[in-house]
């Protein structure tokens, strides 16, 4: 029988610090870790006695690639609290910055994080001498996330601008079509990096755990809508009561809190894969059509298809962007993006949006005099931690029964680490 | 490159210089980087850029390794300057894993960690680019000194001097609190400009008199306790923060 030992100690290519150790003794699994050793850095404690207004510039910082994502998400459970009704153009211009850092995420993941694994590199530099066109076009789509970041936010990451009410700045309506124009491209090859990475292929696998996603009837949302579903459940929960359905827990080789369904227990996956199952019919037309070409329709169980689903983002959020960016430079709006009037009040709010890697949620409370006096951030990789590490030894048990070497087995998991796109940094926050 | 307790930011801004990435790759040999490669850590290297601040006692191992194998040492970001945002854990840091995590800390949390410090505390630093999160252009240019030498002087002036020159007014005629009179120079004042007060992230000017600056936050009518708040946002491990006599 097969005896085998696995040990990556900091795995590369992915944000943070991570190890894996499998031991394989006698044909079974008898260890199968994905112990997360990036530090705490404790923000849920360190934001306590801040006042509100320093609240999302913190907790941005939870996070160098969905900064946006953090910023937006904490501004809205603090305007919940509040009461803000924010502009119609406001709402624009935060699904502009969360669909830009959906560009900038996916676009890194793919090309500098994951891609390496299928062309037989160690990065993504020696791509530059191999095929100088691919990597040229794949490090602009990065860019173009970046820029589009930077111009809404003020900086391609940790955005200036965004605060509770609305944006303290704005770009020129020219600069909204240049940003357009851009935008659009870029939609040729991110058409053509769908099928590069459906090209790619993969294992023939399927995940137990669920899928977590913000859904809305008639849209694919990423802000603005407070619901979330359970996609194999079916279970359609309000945000505002996110604890009832959430159970946040500990393990000794984890930094970062796990979680799983309150109800019944089971792991599950918050991801571009959530989203493509649960709103594909909402995706925009060349984006549908991208996946439906890929062969990717819901329900699809397989995380490593999380990778084409990011790619089928790209053209959505593409396409999403450049609509929007139009729309902002005709300045088809009632009201300014100027941050509106509020009163400051005691309360607890959730903020809710689909960051880059999935369903992350704020929640805050605040004194009469809008100091923090608690927090919570359960961030999209915290969530699918427990369901990586179950598929893990399933994957593990199954290239074992097909006779995998070591070696082998080796890059598959780690190629199924890196299509779960974990942040290490976010999830132990 | 290496990277300790942050939100890596620093390193993935250095990335979203696409467009001259191969250009600054192309001055030097790169033989570690985590965050873009499987390559594994070199026994020889010139320089080493490090990002993050130091939480436990591992990190500081690490980083004494790369301080007596590197010729220069350059820091990226606030979290390395000052400690930065997770410098603001170090005050009652104990606590903090409870708050956080109830009765069950992990092991792989409470074995080795202590109060975040920034890396100057623990090892020698030859050169450091500040902000949160440093700008790639700033650090392409540190990255000129260390490698071909200057001696250009380290500035000290703080941003106030820097942002009047763009003309934009001041936050305290409006009575919004505005970091700038203690904050080094050296980011053109970039938030300030956009309609943002300054938030110190690019750590307290030797020249910052805080004392003046909090009284006049007080006189205002901002208040010296939302003061006191905000520079503890980036600054927490300056020993001039806190400091009863100020």
């Amino acid at each position: 029988m097969t005896s085998m030992k696995i040990d990556v100690d900091h795995l590369a290519r992915i944000e943070g610090h991570g190890d894996i150790h499998l031991v394989i003794k006698n044909g079974q699994i008898e260890q199968c870790e994905f112990s997360v050793t990036e530090p705490a850095r404790f923000f849920e404690s360190m934001v306590k006695g801040h006042f509100f207004y320093e609240a999302p510039y913190i907790a941005s910082r939870v996070c160098g690639i969905c900064s946006a994502s953090h910023t937006i998400t904490d501004i809205l459970a603090i305007e919940r609290i509040f009461g803000v009704e924010v502009s119609e153009r406001t709402r624009a211009i935060r699904e502009l910055l969360v669909y830009g850092s959906f560009l900038q995420n996916h676009a890194t993941h793919l090309f500098v994080f994951a891609a390496p694994d299928f062309l037989g590199h160690k990065s993504v530099f020696p791509l530059a001498d191999a095929d100088r066109t691919l990597f040229d076009a794949a490090l602009g789509l990065k860019a173009m996330g970046n820029e589009l970041c930077a111009a809404v936010g003020g900086r391609s990451i940790h955005p200036i601008t965004a605060v509770v009410g609305g944006f303290t700045s704005e770009i020129s309506s020219d600069e909204y079509l240049r940003l357009a124009d851009a935008l659009d491209a870029h939609l040729a090859f991110a058409l053509d990096a769908v099928d590069l990475f459906n090209d790619f292929g993969s294992i023939d696998f399927e995940t137990k755990g669920d899928f977590l996603a913000m859904v809305e009837e008639g849209s694919y949302p990423v802000v603005g809508s407070d619901v979330a579903r359970f996609v194999r459940a079916d279970k359609t929960f309000s945000i505002q009561d996110f604890a009832n359905e959430i159970e946040e827990y500990s393990a000794d080789h984890s930094a970062a809190l796990l979680s799983r369904m309150r109800d019944g227990g089971n792991t599950y996956m918050p991801s571009a894969l959530a989203r493509v199952n649960a709103s594909w019919a909402e995706l925009t037309e060349p984006a549908r059509f991208a996946a439906a070409k890929a062969g990717l329709r819901p329900p699809e169980f397989n995380p490593f298809a999380n990778n084409i689903a990011q790619a089928v983002e790209i053209v959505d959020a593409l396409v999403r962007c450049s609509a929007l960016c139009r729309k902002l430079a005709v300045d088809d709006f009632e009201d300014t993006s100027e941050p509106v009037e509020f009163e400051v009040r005691a309360g607890r709010g959730v903020g809710f949006t689909e960051a880059p890697r999935g369903s992350l949620i704020h929640e805050i409370e605040l004194d009469e005099r809008g100091r923090v006096t608690h927090a919570r951030i359960i961030t999209p990789t915290s969530q699918n931690l427990a369901n990586l590490e179950r598929d893990m030894r399933s994957l593990a048990k199954q290239l074992l029964d097909a006779r995998f070497t070591a070696e082998a087995i080796q890059l598959e998991i780690e190629k199924l680490i890196r299509a779960y796109d974990p942040c290490l940094s976010c999830s132990v926050h | 490159m290496a990277g300790f307790a942050s939100c890596f930011g620093c390193q993935i801004n250095i990335t979203n210089i696409e467009r001259y990435l191969l250009d600054v790759l192309g001055q030097i040999d790169m033989q570690y980087w985590q965050l873009t490669s499987s390559d594994p850590m070199p026994d020889d290297f010139d320089v080493c850029v490090i990002e993050g601040a130091i939480t436990t006692s591992e990190a500081e191992k690490s980083a004494r390794l790369l301080r007596d194998v590197a010729d220069v040492v350059i820091t990226i970001g606030a979290c390395a300057k000052t400690a930065g945002i997770p410098g603001m854990a170090s005050v009652d840091y104990r606590l903090r894993q409870g708050e956080v995590y109830g009765d069950d800390v992990p092991d792989v949390v409470s074995d080795t960690a202590y109060e975040p410090r920034a890396v100057k505390d623990v090892i020698k630093v030859d050169f450091e680019v500040p902000c949160c999160p440093a700008d790639p252009y700033v650090f392409v240019e540190v990255l000129q000194k260390a490698l071909r030498g200057s001696n250009a002087y380290v500035r000290t002036s703080t941003l106030c001097g820097e942002c009047k020159q763009n003309e934009r007014g001041c936050f305290y005629g409006r009575g919004i609190l505005c970091l700038g009179m203690v904050t080094q120079s050296g980011c053109h004042a970039k938030c300030p400009n956009l309609g943002r007060p300054c938030s110190g992230c690019a750590g307290l000017s030797t020249d910052a008199n805080l004392e003046v600056a909090r009284r006049i936050a007080s006189k205002s009518g901002i208040g010296a306790e939302a003061f006191d708040a905000a520079v503890t946002v980036f600054n927490q491990t300056d020993p001039r923060v806190g400091d009863p006599s100020i």
